[in-house]
């Protein structure tokens, strides 16, 4: 098992296309700080033209924080996205180059071998997540320096500085559950389909049902508890003034029992399948 | 020798499509077995469940083989990672079953089947000959007691072809490996089997030596030579001429006695090559 992780690691990051996913997400960051530097202190200055003069605000507000808040928007959708093209091509691109037969003509398991991918799959995820988060981090401290940080949840929030980074740290947490979620879906979505267009296609439109769905109100407690979608915004908990811990860990550990399931489907279905 | 391969009345199928019926065929150690047919015989569906991709409906697959790996082969075309190089091909291959990952048996991989060693670029640019040695040292990883070939001279030169030849006789006969190799090239296969199966709509029409193949569905012989026309011997067979050469249609029995005539009237023959009657071969050989 060891080995095989090693070899798809090593493969991952042999393909051209790993290179291109990250291109692409240094290219919306780079995009968000471009937008928030030329635009960003207008719309704040229009958003709080009647508190100014009765708040005292510490600071720019057009800081590293916010603009670190407006990037952890993309995982909402856009770095789900570039990984599900990424994760689910660690198996579409086996079937389309026909590589997996000559895989299954040496001595290696077929859970072994699948189990291998979701794992190399979630460890991607993983890092771009990361990747994500400190890159966001260093540029935005260091093209917008540090202050409080403001948000618009049911009202406008303010958090200091310190209290900023932290829940911020916290949210790209959450994000990378709800972003491993997808990237397993996808490479479950490959198992069936094989081909690579159809994986895609099948697997945003699961990702755009799901933040759809996340939107809607199922006047139910129990339904916004354990119905994936509406776990998405897990993450945004953490600007709410009295963070629900609990609440956050319950809604992770249900995500992580789908991630499970889809993996554990993934896998009997590989195993169960024959590959001529 | 040892039987390595043993298929007893293999059947599979695909939705109604009945794709291999009751195939019985062996395979020895050092014995090289041709499957003959025309595309969708059924060879690569049997192929496939010999390697264990595909599962049987019916009948039993034996390897009888110790080791890891029983079994190498290549189906239809080579599977390779285009983007990585032939080396790391290899190391990918042999690393994931557990095989040896030093650079020096991995070169002496390569250079097993006639592979350069300093070529580091992605395989991608490879020829295909170049692609088929590389799939065949793949196959050969952990040393399997039999390799099955899908095809392997698609695609090849003349050159590739012979050199692809000489490398799996090689391997029969030095290695003692037990081979089965598909090709709907009669000749090929001919020159290049101890035993020929005939398959057509996923049966085994006809199993026996190439020459015994080659004697009961040769009906056209081409004879060539520079002076071929000129003597009255053809008068009595039904020959059409074109260049330098003659086709003629006769019984297998008879084309000893033709090239006697054709000697005995001072006729130079350059070559005498039999052909195949592929309609008789192919749908309706019994």
């Amino acid at each position: 098992m060891r080995a095989l992780l090693a070899v798809e690691w090593f493969k991952l990051w042999r393909q051209r296309r790993t290179y291109y996913a990250l291109g692409a997400l240094l290219a919306i960051e780079a995009m968000v700080m471009g937008s928030a530097y030329l635009q960003g202190a207008e719309i704040i200055d229009l958003a709080l033209a009647g508190l100014r003069d009765t708040f005292y605000f510490e600071g720019n507000l057009l800081n590293g924080n916010l603009v670190t808040y407006f990037l952890l928007n993309s995982l909402w959708f856009h770095v789900p996205l570039i990984l599900i093209i990424i994760v689910s091509g660690l198996l579409t691109t086996e079937y389309k180059d026909n590589t997996i037969q000559t895989v299954f003509m040496q001595p290696v398991g077929r859970w072994q071998y699948i189990l291998s991918k979701y794992v190399v799959g979630i460890g991607f995820t993983l890092l771009i997540v990361t990747s994500l988060a400190i890159s966001s981090f260093l540029f935005a401290y260091l093209l917008f320096g540090k202050g409080d940080l403001i948000v618009y949840l049911n009202g406008l929030v303010f958090y200091e500085q310190e209290s900023a980074f932290w829940r911020l740290v916290g949210a790209f947490v959450a994000g990378a559950g709800i972003t491993v979620f997808y990237s397993v879906v996808s490479l479950t979505l490959a198992v069936w389909v094989r081909e690579s267009v159809t994986t895609w296609i099948l697997s945003l439109l699961f990702l755009i049902l799901a933040n759809v769905l996340m939107k809607v109100d199922f006047n139910s407690e129990l339904v916004h508890q354990l119905f994936f979608p509406k776990l998405n915004d897990t993450w945004q908990y953490f600007f709410i003034s009295d963070i629900p811990y609990p609440r956050i860990a319950a809604n992770l550990a249900v995500l992580a029992v789908y991630s499970i399931a889809a993996m554990g489907l993934g896998v009997y279905r590989f195993q169960k399948k024959e590959l001529g | 020798m040892g039987i390595i391969i043993s298929c007893s009345q293999v059947g599979k199928s695909f939705g109604t499509t009945q794709a291999v019926r009751g195939i019985d065929l062996t395979c020895a150690a050092g014995e090289i077995v041709g499957i003959l047919g025309a595309n969708g015989a059924g060879k690569t569906t049997l192929f496939k469940m010999i390697l264990g991709l595909l599962r049987p409906d019916t009948g039993s697959i034996q390897l009888v083989a110790e080791g890891s790996k029983k079994i190498g082969g290549i189906i239809e075309k080579p599977a390779l990672y285009g983007y990585l190089s032939a080396r790391d091909n290899l190391k990918v291959f042999a690393k994931m079953q557990g095989s040896a990952t030093q650079p020096s048996h991995l070169e002496n991989c390569l250079q097993a089947v006639g592979l350069p060693l300093d070529r580091t670029d992605a395989v991608r640019h490879f020829s295909m000959g170049m692609k088929q040695r590389l799939g065949i040292a793949i196959a050969l990883l952990n040393d399997p007691k039999c390799l099955v070939l899908d095809e392997p001279f698609s695609g090849l030169d003349p050159v590739g072809i012979q050199s692809l030849k000489n490398l799996i006789q090689s391997l029969a006969r030095k290695q003692n490996l037990a081979i089965l190799i598909s090709s709907h090239i009669v000749t090929l296969l001919a020159e290049t089997s101890d035993t020929i199966h005939v398959m057509r709509e996923g049966r085994i029409m006809f199993s026996g030596a190439p020459s015994t193949l080659l004697e009961r569905f040769t009906t056209t012989y081409q004879i060539c030579g520079p002076q071929l026309r000129e003597t009255d011997v053809w008068k009595e067979y039904p020959a059409s001429f074109h260049g330098t050469c003659a086709t003629v249609t006769i019984p297998h029995g008879e084309i000893s006695a033709l090239l006697q005539k054709l000697v005995a009237a001072n006729i130079a023959i350059t070559s005498c090559t039999p052909q195949l009657d592929m309609n008789q071969l192919f749908h309706t050989s019994v």
